[in-house]
């Protein structure tokens, strides 16, 4: 399987297209969104400047862009042209393809989030202690594993034509409802409500609570946990599901 | 008791694959319908059909890509994917997509290691004629230089079985003659081949055995030689002069159709030296006597078409 995830990684890696929306733009959105911002105003409640606070969202989109988004689109494509079928003709386990595809994209999300510390450690002067900059990369980087069985799921649930348009529509809805690009300070209360529920926003609270010197909340571990076992299930019901008709 | 069992290990050690009563439906088509069959070792064997015959159905059940709606599916004495994980069977489908913006010598590389009987990529490659086109993107290639990527895949490493479905498809005529004088490299290794195509020259060609299937049944099971003459085989026409006795004509024996037009006679006959012997024995003077052979192909339409009245 080590060659299979090799492969790919070296694949992924070539992607320039893949490469630049995963690894550069989140950098840039950082410092297009954050970039006239002073490093006094904290955002609402968060006692955290806006560059430190954006620094966390934004290294948590690139992680979701990477791992989310080559996956499933991938995984969708090579459904249809039929190589996942010619890989069962392999002694690789069944599982293998999607492990594979998993590991291959959490390789690419960790340049993702340390191009975004770096970006904001440089020019927005976000300075945190060292255990900080330690836990926060963990933190992104292990919660990035929820959305890569949802992009394992997509890739499973949607084929040819329907599966870029679903996927976008889940990656915004996530990105910005979730409150990645923007506080959810700023919504509504009623959007704030729902925002709350969301995967992403707890994610990116994983990153906020580090950023406050404080353990993450119990109630956003607790909620990753859920929507990864129902994700990874998800995609495991779909992936059976696949092979039987295939 | 212990007599069956010996029985059945001998069996099993002589069988590369065993079809028992499968059969496989969707919705209310019968892909494959109560298949019986079995290959020995070192057999190169095709499996001939038109489109929609079950051909791929057959070869997916016998690589445990599909289950059996009923019926046994053995391969090497063990199910299919014991076979495939162990190395025992490289196989080649017809759908069998490729991994995409990667180069030939990296799949190829990936197909050798995933093996457990790997040959060294670069020999796998050689041996398939792609060596030249090794750094190629493999998006980039051709339709009948994706086959021989494929056809590499199924050969990484040292099989004892190689499936392969509708392996030429997409391949000019030289290209498709090459193709097959790889393919019997392998053969003449020794490993058991089983090939699916509709392109029935193939068959007459390659294959030790070939297997007829029709509507998902085994219509027949033989040499090309023995299909031939479960079709009526030989094709015999002569001239006649003067009128024409065609009830008599009609009496040949191991005669299985006549056409008479003006005063050519042309007849298909399942055992030509008899028939025209008894031809003589009617007293009449044939000229221009022939005798030829059929090509499978026509064979294949006579068969079909003999089952097919059989059904209507």
């Amino acid at each position: 399987m080590n060659s299979l995830i090799k492969l790919e990684l070296a694949r992924a890696l070539r992607n320039r297209k893949f490469l630049f929306f995963s690894v550069l733009y989140p950098a840039i959105l950082f410092l297009i969104i954050a970039g006239k911002a002073d490093s006094v105003t904290k955002v609402d409640g968060s006692g955290l400047t806006v560059p430190t606070y954006m620094m966390v969202s934004m290294a948590s989109f690139g992680a979701l862009t990477a791992v989310l988004m080559g996956n499933s689109e991938r995984i969708a494509k090579e459904r249809e042209s039929g190589w996942v079928r010619q890989l069962r003709l392999t002694s690789l386990p069944g599982r293998g393809y999607v492990l594979a595809k998993t590991a291959s994209a959490a390789v690419v999300s960790l340049p993702s989030i340390v191009v975004v510390f770096a970006v904001a450690a440089v020019v927005k002067d976000v300075r945190l202690d060292p255990w900080q900059w330690l836990a926060l990369t963990g933190a992104i980087w292990a919660g990035s594993l929820v959305f890569a069985a949802l992009g394992v799921a997509l890739g499973y649930l949607a084929t040819g034509d329907a599966v870029r348009p679903i996927t976008m529509i889940v990656y915004f809805g996530l990105s910005i409802l979730g409150g990645l690009w923007m506080p959810s300070t700023t919504f509504p209360q009623w959007l704030q409500d729902v925002a709350r529920w969301l995967p992403t926003h707890a994610y990116a609270a994983l990153g906020q609570a580090i950023e406050q010197s404080q353990a993450p909340h119990t109630k956003d571990i607790a909620l990753l946990v859920a929507f990864f076992v129902l994700f990874a299930g998800g995609a495991a019901w779909l992936y059976r599901k696949d092979t039987l008709k295939a | 008791m212990d007599g069956m069992t010996t029985t059945a290990q001998t069996a099993a050690a002589t069988t590369v694959v065993g079809f028992d009563q499968v059969t496989k439906t969707y919705g209310a088509v019968r892909a494959v319908d109560g298949l019986t069959l079995t290959l020995h070792p070192g057999e190169t064997v095709a499996l001939l059909g038109p489109n929609g015959a079950g051909k791929s159905t057959a070869l997916d059940l016998l690589l445990g890509l599909k289950q059996a709606d009923s019926g046994t599916v053995s391969v090497f004495g063990t199910g299919p994917r014991e076979a495939i994980v162990t190395g025992r069977v490289g196989a080649m489908l017809q759908s069998g997509g490729l991994m995409e913006d990667v180069t030939v010598a990296e799949l190829v590389r990936l197909a050798c290691a995933l093996h457990p009987r790997r040959y060294p990529a670069g020999d796998v490659m050689a041996r398939a004629g792609i060596s030249e086109i090794a750094d190629r993107k493999v998006n980039k290639l051709s339709g009948g230089q994706a086959q021989r990527v494929r056809f590499a895949l199924a050969t990484a490493g040292d099989s004892d079985l190689i499936v392969l479905d509708e392996p030429t498809t997409g391949m000019d005529v030289s290209a498709r003659q090459a193709f097959w004088a790889t393919m019997r490299e392998q053969a003449d290794q020794g490993r058991t081949v089983l090939f699916a195509t509709h392109y029935l020259e193939e068959a007459d060609a390659i294959a030790d055995r070939v297997l007829v299937l029709h509507r998902g049944r085994l219509l027949a099971d033989g040499t090309a030689a023995e299909i031939k003459a479960k079709a009526g085989a030989r094709r015999v026409s002569f001239d006649l002069q003067g009128p024409i006795d065609e009830p008599a004509l009609r009496a040949l024996p191991f005669l299985t159709s006549i056409d008479v037009s003006g005063q050519t006679v042309r007849i298909q006959s399942a055992d030509a030296d008899a028939t025209v012997h008894a031809l003589y024995g009617l007293g009449v003077r044939p000229h221009n006597l022939e005798v030829a052979g059929l090509g499978l192909e026509q064979a294949f339409v006579a068969i079909t078409e003999a089952e097919e009245a059989k059904q209507s």
